[in-house]
């Protein structure tokens, strides 16, 4: 990956997303279908074959990509498609992931209108593939995203993935970073436009504290992903990415409070944009572990070094 | 716009690292009572011992006495430092801050006589800025420099000023010319020998029961007119480009890590689920925090200005600090070791000083919006 590659990407998927996610779009696919025309556009300039070798990109490129379309919520399952992409070759269609529990794969995005998913486990290196995909529930995340559940009966091919629920783990990590930045760039502008007692309530220093304490709280996440970005390959991958969920995730529900606040009744409407970041934020956190869970891991996992070597293990962290 | 350089450490600062680790695991006389604050542990002799290693003044000019190295291997050996609980507050003004500012507007001479003692460990210095009547508005010092002749003749009292007891030297923030509509305007930053010019020195005692704070008054003291550093009346700007190096530093997140540490001995190798999720948490924060720190530490080598950033650096950091030992209290077994308490009760009593020193967390929110463009 060089530099010059990633920004290319970044900038081109920027201007897709900027001229093509409004409000409208998302509006209309909240508990709807994909969006067919922005994804063939995404094709159009390549976008499906992201992190594959024969594209000249790199996983970690796939996984900047990801902050940005978090940045525009876009109303698609992008992190999935590209992912099974990467598992089991790209085959032109629209694909999804789910969570194996109890024989149901569950969060598996447009269960209807898709040929394959790709089922994933909890501490498993392998992902399967099922083709015969029976919907036993049809449902919804907080913000309208559609997440089925699915029936795991008969397994296909299996591919080996180097820890894919963490690897999913990152898809929502990266999202919510990049969103969560949009959150506090509308917080900033509502901020600033909205008049009250004779001046915008931005030169309140209650609403520039919190605004500052929501800008922590992106710029932290900002740097965890990037850091989680950055140890794909590395021993340290899971323990990182844990690190990165459960610090991200801490943060998603604190911006998308503080920022509701300022915002005021009109970020509570339907019609303001606010509610489809903040509805992802939301959602997002749960997925794929929640912070609980991620705490978890990596605190099992400091514990074992044991407390004399804590310290080696922080500082290792760059 | 607010933004933190994806850097790493390079593989040079890794073999440091080990050096002082094999530093720390040879002087255990120094690490009797540890603490990761960075203002609690006053010892002389350490400090010595590390001038000899060549790790004050690190990023200073070899001429002067300083080491020539890079921001980042400063940081490998201040993190290290304080995890370890290693007694560093005799130098760490002068080698944070004091230095520093010498070498960027002090005079050829200041640098000669100044720069060099402190990086061998043997010059300590203070900084005062607040007053009595003068904490977050440090544009209001009252403190008065008169010239008469060649020297400066200092009126005033300064307070909550570190170790002024035991340094040799303190760096006031004095107004040189009286007060005109622009606030920051005739300040300057003036010398003043703490065990020969006359000032008067009272510890205070903190809530912990420790005496690292003073009363420093000014009743007439009178200094050679040389011991201004940089041009008379250049105070506020000297002061707040002091403030990157003070704000964004690992002794901004790490002041109770050593409470990390015995909760995580006390919870054992197979903790409880909650236990696990706490670790994990304070974890998760500080490993970011320490990413950001490192990015502040890469913008200054390359010269950047980092106000900011450094504000929200301390601004987490400091927050987090209060709260790791929140975490930990909830966490650690019902019975915990006397290490685990010990620590605890330690930086509990230390904590409300965090986000007070520095800059108080107000004034840092009050940074950051400025850098969101909305003051």
């Amino acid at each position: 990956m060089s530099t010059t590659t990633i920004e290319l990407i970044l900038d081109t998927a920027s201007r897709i997303f900027s001229d093509n996610c409004d409000k409208s779009l998302l509006d209309s696919c909240e508990r709807g279908g994909i969006p067919q025309d922005l994804w063939l556009l995404l094709k159009k300039n390549g976008f499906n074959q992201l992190g594959m070798d024969e594209s000249g990109t790199s996983i970690s490129d796939l996984y900047e990509f990801l902050i940005e379309c978090g940045r525009y919520a876009v109303p698609m399952p992008i992190s999935e498609i590209l992912l099974m992409n990467l598992w089991f070759g790209d085959v032109g269609g629209i694909s999804g992931i789910g969570e194996l529990r109890d024989k149901k794969v569950f969060n598996v995005p447009h269960g209807m209108g898709i040929s394959r998913v790709g089922v994933v486990a909890k501490g498993q290196k392998t992902v399967s593939l099922i083709t015969d995909l029976e919907i036993l529930e049809s449902d919804y995340n907080l913000a309208g995203e559609s997440r089925d559940v699915l029936d795991f009966r008969v397994e296909g091919e299996v591919s080996q993935a180097t820890d894919p629920f963490a690897q999913m783990a990152l898809t929502r990590v990266c999202l919510m970073a990049g969103c969560m930045q949009t959150v506090l760039n509308l917080g900033v502008q509502f901020a600033s436009e909205r008049e009250q007692f004779g001046r915008s309530i931005s030169k309140f220093q209650a609403i520039q504290h919190n605004l500052a304490i929501v800008a922590c709280e992106v710029a932290a996440s900002r740097r965890a992903a990037e850091a989680a970005i950055d140890a794909w390959g590395d021993d340290r991958f899971v323990l990182e990415v844990a690190a990165a969920k459960s610090r991200v995730g801490e943060a998603a529900g604190l911006v998308a409070e503080q920022v509701h606040q300022i915002h005021g009744a009109m970020g509570f409407t339907q019609e303001h944009r606010l509610h489809h970041y903040t509805k992802r934020l939301w959602a997002w956190r749960d997925e794929w572990g929640n912070e609980f869970y991620w705490q978890s891991v990596l605190g099992e996992g400091v514990s074992k070094l044991g407390a004399d070597s804590v310290w080696s293990f922080i500082a290792t962290s760059s | 716009m607010i933004k933190f350089d994806r850097v790493k450490l390079d593989s040079k600062t890794e073999v440091l690292r080990e050096k002082v680790r094999e530093f720390l695991d040879n002087n255990p006389e120094h690490l009797q009572a540890r603490n990761s604050d960075f203002v609690t542990g006053h010892d002389p002799d350490f400090s010595k011992k590390l001038g000899a290693e060549g790790w004050i003044g690190m990023t200073w000019p070899t001429e002067l006495g300083g080491g020539g190295k890079t921001f980042f291997e400063r940081y490998v050996v201040t993190e290290e430092l304080l995890a370890a609980g290693a007694p560093v507050s005799a130098h760490w003004i002068a080698d944070r801050q004091s230095g520093p500012l010498l070498l960027s507007f002090g005079s050829e001479e200041q640098k000669r006589k100044y720069v060099p003692a402190i990086a061998r460990g043997e010059s300590f210095f203070s900084i005062g800025m607040s007053e009595p009547d003068t904490g977050s508005d440090l544009a209001s010092v009252r403190t008065t420099a008169k010239k008469e002749g060649d020297e400066y003749v200092i009126n005033g009292t300064k307070i909550w000023t570190t170790d002024a007891h035991r340094n040799h030297f303190i760096i006031c923030l004095v107004r040189t010319e009286d007060p005109t509509e622009n606030r920051h305007a005739g300040l300057s930053q003036i010398i003043v020998d703490l065990k020969n010019d006359g000032a008067s020195v009272r510890p205070i005692q903190n809530m912990a029961g420790g005496e690292d704070f003073n009363e420093v008054v000014f009743d007439g003291v009178r200094v050679p007119a040389d011991r201004v550093v940089g041009e008379p009346g250049n105070g506020w700007s000297q002061v707040t480009s002091e403030l990157a190096y003070e704000r964004s530093g690992p002794e901004r997140f790490l002041s109770s890590f050593r409470v990390f540490i015995e909760l995580v001995r006390d919870c054992g190798l197979k903790p409880e689920p909650h236990q696990k999720a706490a670790i994990g948490k304070i974890a998760s924060h500080l490993m970011t925090m320490r990413r950001m720190s490192i990015s502040i530490a890469s913008m200054l080598e390359e010269g950047k200005d980092v106000a900011h950033e450094a504000a929200l650096v301390k601004e987490l950091g400091n927050n987090f600090e209060k709260v790791l030992p929140e975490i930990a209290r909830l966490a650690v077994p019902e019975e915990s070791s006397v290490q685990f308490r010990q620590t605890f009760m330690d930086t509990l009593l230390l904590s409300p000083s965090f986000t007070l020193r520095g800059g108080t967390r107000e004034i840092m929110r009050g940074v950051i919006a400025r850098g969101l463009g909305i003051r």
